[in-house]
């Protein structure tokens, strides 16, 4: 028993992660049929954010070497702040990689190139200013919290449990948003059907900038508490992520956003289950369940199957 | 349509062979002195290897001052070229490539085993010396000839911190093995310190493989933890290393760790901060070594970090043996200058000379005196077991000789 509650520790705690982070993925490819491949350097983004308002300082490299900003928020503050700093940044990706191709009602694989080329020059830009190095936010951020929990003899640390609160959090907030507010039913109209959505006297693109804004605000959010758990392993630290998130996405159903979260759990506790000995393996596990699934349900758990047109 | 076809065919096998014969004929041309003596250096200053490479990068270039400082190879100054290697075997690859074609007569690098096992075949077949100044893993210098090192090998040093970890804790008992498994690096070295762990009576209970770009470490941790280990013995790189040590220690661990030389670097202090303290490491360096050429150094690492007072002054092992690696091939050209001046030579001359001057020195270096084998591996003295000591606030902290 107390194994097997490990087990479901160690899977809910790496899921929540994978949900946090497809979360913003799923929310952009569900109002744009794109995924945005630039998610990835916005998570990143949003953990060095959260590094620089709690007082860290930038290291001896990059254009940035020794900055450290006059005043230090505490890591609640920091967070949300972050989360609003990536928003903006997401932003900006959406009015230069997508917004101009969509003006002209190019292919969405430019768009879906563009996103990978503008996460491409984020990165860049990134090690340009705060050089390639690790950033690690201090041990004790947490204030008087216990490192880690102890629940019936299975342990997790804390910073993972709040991890996962959050995702739960956010994916409630969200979900009410999106079926109880009028903006969040325009949104779905939007991703319904834009053209119609537009003669119904929707906003298309300022419901496609709410959807970035949103997508950008949980990669950040994201990325602090992922660098809060682990060190920010450099400016390519979202990219193993974006990966992982990308199966989650598929997992889940495509523009799904309970799925997103449910894909996520699920790939968490299919990488806990590889045996310990052979837990190296558990990226090859975990992409040939995802593999597996998507034979069975193509459309991914809770996806909707595609209509033929004829 | 034929005609156009073989006559385009024509031009490019033309220019395919006008190219390798340029490639060719500058292996074969003279020395290019113009600038001073070229010397390259292939470092990962970028991805997650980055820790290493910065500290390598500053140990090279104290280590070319202070030899042009003193007359160059015989008046002409080294001329040195570093090229990022990022942190992965293609980039390494192109970026020796990249040296090679240059015209370096040695090269310096690249940071990673890992990256050697891919890189140091191209020098080998182009017939470039290689000194390798953190390669540790088992092999090295038997990829050819040109390849040596100045880091001794994993087998030489590891097991003398299992040895540490004993005679500190004669109660231990049960250890648990953590190493990445797609690291040449850490694969390699795991295997020694089983090794040494079955040779003190200590079969692993445990051993938990993870990957070099993992961060999470839960589940490892707690099937570990389940064991029961009094010693944990780690063979990663500082990233994954330090990360594990901070979950494990997060996770309720309270016994001795033992960590390999991927974590020979003060960059884990920022990691695993005030966790770090108390892991014990076996060095082949100690800034305490109290000889003209390790105090020369030491001298010049703390001049050098003083602008900046949020670094340490003390060296690490890391740099000492970039400083080293630049030191022994800095002596070699002045020595080879001295019997066949390097004019006289053409490149793949001067670099077949250059390898036997290299094996065939013995250098006074930080690391105490040393030597080659006839395979270009290292032979050295001194060694040493360190133990981390955090400061108040697990910020900084410093290796910590033990007697």
């Amino acid at each position: 028993m107390e194994g097997l509650l490990q087990l479901l520790f160690n899977g809910l705690s790496v899921g929540a992660v994978y949900a946090l982070f497809a979360l913003g993925y799923t929310l952009v490819f569900s109002v744009l049929g794109v995924i945005n491949f630039a998610h990835g350097a916005i998570f990143t983004l949003g953990a060095y954010f959260t590094y620089l308002l709690i007082g860290g300082a930038v290291g001896a490299n990059g254009l940035l070497a020794g900055l450290q900003l006059p005043f230090a928020l505490p890591f609640w503050l920091a967070l949300p702040v972050a989360g609003m700093a990536a928003a903006a940044v997401a932003l900006v990706v959406e009015r230069i990689a997508f917004s101009p191709l969509r003006d002209r009602g190019s292919d969405p694989l430019l768009a879906l190139i563009t996103s990978l080329g503008a996460g491409v020059i984020l990165v860049n830009l990134i090690q340009l200013l705060v050089g390639a190095e690790s950033y690690s936010i201090p041990v004790g951020t947490l204030g008087s919290l216990p490192a880690a929990l102890s629940i019936a003899g299975a342990k997790v640390r804390t910073v993972q449990v709040i991890l996962l609160a959050i995702a739960g959090l956010l994916l409630a907030a969200l979900s009410i948003w999106i079926d109880g507010s009028r903006s969040g039913k325009a949104l779905q109209a939007v991703s319904e059907d834009p053209v119609t959505a537009q003669l119904l006297g929707i906003n298309s693109g300022r419901m496609i900038q709410i959807a970035f804004g949103i997508s950008g605000f949980l990669a950040g959010v994201a990325g602090g508490l992922v660098g809060l758990s682990v060190s920010i392993a450099g400016p390519y630290f979202g990219i193993g992520y974006g990966l992982k998130g990308l199966g989650v996405l598929v997992l889940g159903g495509l523009g799904s956003v309970p799925g997103a979260v449910l894909g996520g759990l699920i790939i968490g506790l299919a990488e806990a289950c590889v045996p310990a000995e052979l837990s190296g393996y558990k990226d090859a596990v975990s992409f040939g369940f995802l593999f597996l699934v998507l034979l069975i349900r193509p459309q991914g758990l809770l996806g909707r199957p595609q209509p033929n047109k004829v | 349509m034929k005609r156009r076809l073989a006559s385009s065919l024509a031009a490019l096998i033309s220019a395919a062979a006008a190219l390798s014969a340029c490639q060719g004929s500058d292996d074969q041309g003279p020395v290019n002195l113009s600038k001073g003596v070229p010397v390259g250096a292939v470092l990962a200053l970028t991805g997650n290897a980055n820790v290493y490479g910065q500290d390598q990068k500053i140990g090279i270039e104290l280590a070319l001052a202070a030899l042009n400082g003193a007359g160059g190879v015989n008046g002409k100054p080294l001329a040195l070229s570093i090229e990022d290697g990022g942190s992965a075997e293609p980039s390494a690859n192109a970026a020796f490539t990249l040296q090679i074609n240059r015209g370096m007569l040695a090269l310096i690098g690249p940071t990673l085993s890992q990256q050697a096992f891919s890189a140091d075949p191209i020098a080998q077949r182009r017939g470039v010396p290689v000194v390798a100044p953190s390669n540790t893993a088992t092999g090295i210098p038997e990829i050819g000839h040109f390849i040596s090192r100045v880091s001794a090998q994993s087998s030489v040093i590891a097991p003398l911190s299992i040895a540490k970890a004993l005679q500190l804790n004669p109660s231990i008992r049960r250890a648990a093995v953590f190493y990445a498994q797609d690291d040449a690096y850490s694969t390699a070295e795991t295997v020694i310190f089983q090794q040494a762990l079955t040779a003190k009576g200590l079969k692993p209970v445990t051993v938990q493989r993870t990957q070099l770009n993992d961060q999470d470490f839960q589940s490892q941790i707690t099937a570990a933890l389940n064991q029961k280990p009094d010693l944990v013995v780690l063979s990663l790189q500082a990233m994954d290393g330090g990360n594990l040590i901070r979950q494990l220690r997060e996770l309720g661990y309270r016994g001795a760790i033992v960590v390999g030389n991927g974590m020979n670097t003060p960059n884990i202090y920022p990691i695993c901060q005030k966790y770090c303290d108390g892991i014990l490491i076996a060095q082949a360096y100690s800034p305490e070594l109290a000889t003209p050429a390790n105090q020369r150094f030491t001298a010049a690492f703390a001049a050098a970090q003083a602008r900046n007072p949020k670094v340490s002054p003390i060296p690490p092992q890391l740099t000492a043996q970039a400083y080293t690696a630049m030191q022994v091939i800095g002596e070699a050209l002045a020595r080879l200058d001295r019997s066949q001046p390097l004019k006289s030579l053409s490149v793949s001359q001067a670099r077949r000379a250059l390898m036997d001057e290299i094996l065939g020195g013995t250098y006074q270096t930080p690391l105490g005196e040393i030597r080659f084998t006839p395979e270009g591996e290292v032979i050295q003295k001194n060694f040493f077991v360190a133990q981390v000591r955090m400061n108040a606030g697990g910020k900084s902290g410093r290796f910590s000789l033990l007697p």
